[in-house]
């Protein structure tokens, strides 16, 4: 290098960082501190940014306390923090500051979460609500979808079961699914629940639940592997604008759950620590003892076909004959044997710092939830961690990582029901208590089988983000999810017919993610526009495993030894999904002019690999706009009016549905031939290289206003959502090698409005703050094609008879049923077919019966004189039409009461633990199984001295079988099941800062909640909500139990 | 102020308008119509004289229920008019349940009462046709003539479709069963008929067992105007059998009858027709209810002293009203009564 070259150079260099250096000397320093307003407590990670739209720069240390370097040219600072109204301060010669700051329960503030872009609400053109972590906290479950319900406008969750760890029902907009599997109370829909997306990794929720209730597996959810004291932020995504960015799994919704993070330069440690009681509902009262063996004879005296008859059956009947004999002397109550209340416990312990540069949170929990079943429960071992580091404002590191490991006894059911339970506890109370010598062999089960469930997950998730020049962004978003998940089961030989049984299972599933996006952010003048293009790869593994192994030497040894490998089973579990590969392409402009018109344009293309070949990707567009009103200039008088927007969207969304094979076939094992093993075609369905995933295109418009400084304020929504290309199986002609096709044949549309109004009754600077909040919905389902071009399509139940009736124009959960009419009370109301003179009759297989005096009256529709299917109507839906919730937040310096509150109006549900109940009568000489005798004296059936009644005779157990009086498929069943509940009550006091300090904690907050405190219902069951999505009570259902919690957080 | 107010009226505007134009497009609630729907059973034939009902008739897997049916252009089969088959007719219809229990004949006759009803009627939501018994050959054309032709139209509020062509071939009147009338011509050739079974029946003279071949019944009308029924039996030279020989039948419940009078030539009852009443099973009837079940049986003591039980059954039904007879004659043997 010659000395020429030299001198330019570090002249160069010179001119360089002078300008840094005069760069520097344009900035100054501002420190200060922001409080609450309320109770002048210091805030903690508060963010403060330069704009009302832009980045943060710098947030509040655990002592409310911030430093912040900026231009001079700065006027103002704004500060933002969820559940408190944006603030702005001037810095104008200030280099001190003390910033209070005040509580809002505005919707309308703050920032959402729209596409894969965080903006501010205002901003925002699709249909979104974010709840902050602070409104789950204090209630301990292990599933934090349970403290969903009745928050969020559009949002159905019910809590369908009490098993610690299971799932919950969840549904957006009415959305659900046409297609049903299983049958009897066993009936489920295919799980429509929304994708979750927990910091940036998709969550799959409905994964092992494909089979049912019966799922295979742990049966554990993984949203319960989320300790709910580390969730900083859940955003519901609602609308397909919303959720145009997630097309390729989007149709059902998007939950995205944000962790806490480090926010404060001086490291803070917080613990939270709940200890809570779970107690057992009101059982059902039971006969028990002699007086069940009285009524039991004399049932059977009573009615059997002669005097002698009657009692040559009780004398073959020792149960009831010989009751000086010991083992059938008692009286068993077997239901405290099962249920019981239990003590539990939850831990939970943070660590978060840093600043804007760097910053980390360390959370580990740890929480054990037994069931008030015997032998069930959920503990939960969870850590997780996340790093932020950004050296400079052009470039940012984000990483997550969380490992959690959960372990659930499912006793002898599974996640929905206790079948196991339910069949012990039905035996009767006359058979001694369980030992290896009693009768209830279904009740020793549940004790003595040897049950080990766990599931582990992993989740690692990089994001990184380049501005490589002005207003170009490249950015990497990849995410990793390992999850293993365990059964081992061992029945013993003494209670399984002298055969040991053992199960063990064992899956594995992994899901890569990874989003390359390039972004551009140009600012002209009072134009904003805000682009990027993406491409998306999803990948997904599954493989479950499972083998049985029976007759092991003894109830010692396991295996894998020593088994009859005649009856052994091994393999992969019956049609399971192998997982799928996704691709997306796509892009979005965002232009925004001066805050007042937003426009949004997406486009996204989607692969997925359980497409047809020949319909390899799907274009899903979007176009959605904002209007805000109250920025315009004749708005600027109306003081009144502190909020107002309209905004619409329409998009399309798919969610990829069955598997690799429906649409290329399947070989498998077919068999020896020659000796050899041999592969062959799985004739079952024939390959469909048409097959289309669910789409869906959805309609939404909303408006938004708020008055008053935005203490009134309102949202209403309306949408439009059709749903096509569900799937079908359908039988082909017999003529065909294959039997059957699985097209895309199923559509339906849900519409609705929604509405949710926040009210702060006090004005802003009251010592006492009430936030008061009610949202609800009315949703109508509509089916709106069938395969054939049909109207009608019935959906059998081998089991129960309960058939789903699909007709156009209604709902697809309606019901079709007997109509019931009352009781006949005297044979001559019997009606008799004039030409035949035969009277009213039911005709099956068991023989034809004639009715009379006591039994129950169905419409016969078609004037036959016989009883049989054509003579349904289709009465009722299991679908919900309003629901809704009802929040109130009280505080009052260091006292804050909380109540939560949900309805849910206009659901039939079919009650068929009633209809068991009465069933449970037919049989009086059943011990083991549907023998306990609840008492129906509360109930008005007919009997000669009582001709005059509601339901039908359910002594006639010589004919029950044949007639069915309390079948389960009519209208004498199906209730109303609107009801009000009081979900939650938190009372939490923070002690004063005062008596604290000299401890260092900065924080001391005691509370106490009681969970699940009481559902006003006109339903006649226990619980109007433990009832399946097809609208059925089963009475082997786990019971939703009450949680009394004391805690307390500290921070330090 | 002003501006206070359209700024209200636009608001409540923008919400109406967007609640509203959301179910246009959807399909309307009505009913399903399966046009595939149809008669199982497009020619029927009757038995003139009883009252029939074709059951089970019309297939139809995903209407919604209930259809409704009307029976349309009823025509004989040469294209003519048919009103012989629009006409009403009167004829005994049921209006409460019979029970097998009744102890008057009175009792029974409450329980139907006289209707007029065309004497060929669809149902009108099931489909299921009834050919009521007062249909005689003759008013009707029966067999062999080739009959009627009629088409029914079947709708519900979601559709709607005509069968045509569904046939109407009745066959000639046989009062009794069993009958060994020709079904088509009603030509008879023996009209004698056998016991369901004879049991430990030995003839007098050789002392062999009598099979039910061996056994001849036939039905007379007596008059068509009564309403009763006798019994008598003959031996094997045509001499009448007291019935009390018969001595471990139990005469009172032979019969759904009434007024029993017991003779040394006959047994006679005043009983409702048809028999039996209605298809239900009863005391009287066989295990299904589809015929009455004649049980005659008598003791005596065999040889070397030991008792002998013999016993005759028979299952009938008789469909016109009248003074019946059924005459039980032992041709080949007159049975052995008399101890050994």
């Amino acid at each position: 290098m010659n000395t020429n070259n030299m001198r330019y150079f570090l002249s160069f260099i010179l001119v360089v960082c002078s300008g840094v250096l005069l760069h520097a000397q344009t900035t100054k320093r501002i420190t200060g501190t922001v409080l609450d307003g309320s109770n002048k407590a210091p805030l903690v990670g508060v963010t403060i940014s330069l704009r009302d739209t832009a980045n943060a720069i710098t947030a509040t240390d655990g002592n409310g306390n911030f430093s912040v370097t900026v231009p001079v040219s700065t006027t103002a600072l704004y500060f933002s923090n969820i559940g408190f109204k944006t603030k702005s301060a001037s810095v104008r010669g200030k280099n001190m500051l003390e910033v209070y700051m005040e509580a809002s329960n505005d919707a309308m503030q703050g920032v959402v979460v729209q596409g894969f872009q965080k903006r501010a609400k205002s901003t925002a053109t699709g249909s979104t609500v974010s709840l902050s972590g602070e409104d789950i906290q204090n209630v301990p479950v292990s599933n934090f979808t349970e403290l969903l319900q009745g928050r969020v406008a559009g949002v159905n969750v019910q809590n369908t079961t009490g098993m610690p760890g299971a799932r919950t029902s969840m549904t957006f907009r009415g959305m659900t699914s046409g297609s049903i599997s299983g049958s009897g109370n066993d009936a489920f829909l295919t799980p429509t629940s929304p994708l979750f997306v927990i910091d940036g990794v998709p969550v799959d929720i409905n994964s092992g639940y494909e089979y049912g209730f019966d799922q295979s597996g742990p049966g554990m959810s993984p949203l319960s592997m989320i300790p709910p004291e580390d969730i900083e932020t859940i955003d519901f995504l609602k609308s397909g604008g919303a959720t145009a960015l997630y097309g390729s799994r989007g149709t059902y919704g998007v939950v995205l759950v944000t962790t806490k993070r480090g926010k404060t330069k001086v490291p803070i440690i917080r613990y939270s620590g709940k200890f809570y009681i779970n107690a057992v509902p009101k059982l059902k009262p039971v006969i028990g003892g002699q007086l069940e063996r009285e009524l039991r004879i004399r049932q059977i005296m009573e009615n059997d076909s002669s005097l002698y008859s009657g009692r040559d059956k009780i004398d073959m009947a020792p149960g009831l004959s010989d009751y000086l004999n010991p083992y059938y002397n008692n009286s068993t109550d077997w239901q405290s044997i099962f249920y019981g209340p239990t003590f539990n416990m939850s831990h939970n312990i943070q660590a978060s710092g840093g600043d804007q540069k760097f910053n980390y949170k360390v959370n580990a929990g740890y929480s054990k939830d037994q069931g008030i079943i015997k032998n069930t429960g959920f503990t939960r071992y969870a850590l997780s961690m996340n790093t932020d580091y950004r050296p400079s404002e052009r470039f940012n590191l984000a990483t997550s990582f969380s490992a959690s490991m959960g372990e659930q006894q499912k006793g002898n059911g599974n996640g929905v029901s206790q079948t196991g339970v339910a069949s012990a506890v039905s035996a009767s109370s006359l058979l001694p208590r369980p030992s290896f010598f009693g009768g209830n062999a279904t009740a020793l089960g549940n004790f003595s089988t040897r049950n080990e469930n766990k599931s582990s997950n992993l989740l690692g998730n990089v994001q990184l983000r380049y501005e490589f020049i002005k207003g170009f962004t490249l950015s990497d978003n990849f995410s990793y999810t390992y999850s293993a998940g365990r059964e081992t089961n061992f029945t013993p030989s003494l209670i399984n017919n002298n055969t040991a049984t053992a199960y063990a299972y064992d899956d594995k599933k992994q899901e890569l993610n990874n989003r390359v996006m390039l972004a551009l952010n140009k600012e002209y003048g009072r134009h904003l526009i805000n682009a990027y293009v993406f491409n998306e790869v999803t990948s997904r593994t599954f493989y479950p495993k499972a083998i049985m192994h029976y007759g092991s030497p003894n109830d010692q040894y396991e295996g894998p030894l020593g088994y009859d490998p005649a009856t052994g089973l091994w393999g992969i579990v019956d049609n399971y999904t192998p997982g799928y590969r996704i691709m997306g392409n796509g892009g979005n402009v965002t232009y925004n002019y001066d805050g007042r018109y937003i426009l949004d344009l997406t486009y996204r293309l989607d692969g997925t690999s359980s497409n047809g070949p020949n319909q390899p990707f799907i274009k899903n567009p979007s176009i959605s706009g904002r209007w805000n009103f109250y920025r315009e200039k004749f708005l600027e008088s109306a003081s009144w009016l502190s909020d107002g927007a309209i905004r619409a969207d329409w998009a399309k969304n798919i969610t990829p549905q069955g598997s690799i094979f429906d649409a290329n076939g399947k070989y498998l094992f077919t068999g020896r031939f020659n000796n050899n093993p041999t592969i062959g075609l799985d004739w079952e369905f024939i390959p469909n290289p048409n097959l289309l995933p669910i789409t869906a295109q959805k309609y939404n418009a909303g408006l938004e206003l708020g008055f008053l400084q935005n203490r009134f304020n309102l949202t209403l929504e309306t949408y439009y959502e059709q749903k096509d290309n569900e799937l079908y199986d359908y039988a082909i002609a017999d003529h065909n090698a294959f039997s059957k096709k699985k097209t895309n044949a199923l559509s339906s549309v849900n519409y609705g409005y929604e509405f949710s109004v926040g009210i702060m009754p006090f004005p802003r600077t009251s010592k006492v703050t009430w936030n008061i909040n009610f949202n609800g919905s009315i949703n109508r389902n509509v089916v709106t094609h069938l395969p054939d071009d049909a109207r009608l399509i019935l959906k059998y139940d081998t089991d129960n008879k309960q058939d789903i009736v699909y007709r156009l124009g209604r709902s697809n959960l309606s019901y079709i049923l007997y109509h019931y009419r009352g009781v006949f009370q005297s044979d001559d109301e019997v009606p008799v077919d004039p030409a035949t003179g035969k009277p009213y009759r039911a005709q099956t297989d068991k023989g034809t019966y004639y009715f009379g005096a006591g039994d129950p009256y169905w419409t016969d529709l078609d004037g036959n004189y016989i009883i049989d299917g054509n003579d349904r109507v289709i009465a009722g839906s299991a679908a919900t039409k309003v629901f809704g919730g009802i929040q109130s937040m009280l505080r009052y310096e260091g006292w804050a009461l909380n109540i939560n509150m949900s309805y849910l109006y206009g659901r039939d549900i079919l009650n068929n633990a009633l209809a068991q109940r009465l069933q449970s009568y037919s049989n009086p000489f059943a011990l083991q199984k549907d023998a306990s005798l609840i008492p129906i004296s509360d109930i008005d059936f007919w009997s000669p001295e009582k001709a005059d009644a509601r339901y039908p005779n359910p002594y006639n157990y010589l004919y029950n079988g044949i007639y069915s009086p309390f079948r389960f498929d009519q209208t004498l069943f199906m209730e109303d099941g609107s009801y009000f509940k009081i979900n939650t009550i938190s009372l939490t006091y923070m002690l004063p800062k005062s008596l604290i300090s000299r401890f260092n904690m900065t924080t001391f907050q005691l509370f106490g909640t009681i969970n699940n405190v009481h559902t006003f219902s006109n339903y006649s069951g226990p619980d109007p909500e433990l009832v399946t999505d097809l609208g059925k009570d089963r009475s082997d259902g786990y019971p939703n139990r009450r949680s009394y919690t004391l805690g307390l957080n500290i921070q330090f | 102020m002003k501006m206070n107010f359209y700024i209200a009226v636009f608001i409540v505007l923008v919400s109406a308008g967007i609640s509203g134009c959301q179910k246009k497009y959807l399909p309307t609630d009505r009913d399903a119509f399966d046009l595939g729907s149809s008669f199982s059973t497009t020619v029927y034939h009757p038995v003139l004289g009883r009252t029939t009902l074709f059951t089970d008739n019309f297939k139809d897997i995903s209407s919604s229920k209930p259809l409704n049916f009307r029976m349309l252009n009823l025509r004989a089969f040469d294209g003519s008019a048919a009103p012989e088959l629009l006409k009403p007719f009167p004829t005994l219809v049921w209006i409460k349940k019979y029970t097998g229990l009744e102890t008057s004949l009175a009792e029974i006759e409450a329980k139907r009462k006289t209707e007029d009803h065309p004497l060929f009627e669809i149902r009108q939501h099931s489909g299921e046709f009834i050919m009521w018994s007062s249909a005689r050959s003759s008013i009707l054309r029966p067999m062999p003539d080739s009959g009627y032709v009629f088409d029914v139209e079947v709708s519900n509020n979601g559709g709607r479709k005509i069968i045509e062509g569904l046939k109407l071939q009745p066959y000639r009147e046989r009062d009794y069963e069993p009958n060994n009338a020709d079904l088509i011509t009603g030509n008879v050739t023996n009209d004698v008929v056998h016991p369901l079974s004879v049991s430990n029946i030995i003839g007098d003279s050789s002392g062999i067992a009598l099979t039910a071949q061996d056994v001849e019944i036939s039905f007379h009308q007596a008059s068509f105007t009564g309403s009763s029924l006798t019994f008598k039996f003959l031996d094997d030279q045509n001499r009448l059998i007291d019935p009390a020989k018969f001595n471990l039948t139990d005469w009172a419940k032979l019969v759904h009858g009434f007024n029993m009078q017991k003779t040394g030539t006959y047994v006679k009852y005043d009983v409702a027709y048809p028999i039996p009443l209605v298809e239900l099973p009863t005391a009287y009837t066989n295990s299904t209810g589809t015929l009455a079940h004649l049980d005659f049986g008598y003791e005596r003591l065999g040889f070397g002293g030991v008792r002998q039980v013999s016993g005759l059954l028979f299952d009938f039904s008789i469909f016109a009203k009248g003074d019946w007879e059924i005459v039980i004659a032992f041709t080949k043997e007159t049975p052995r009564f008399d101890n050994d």
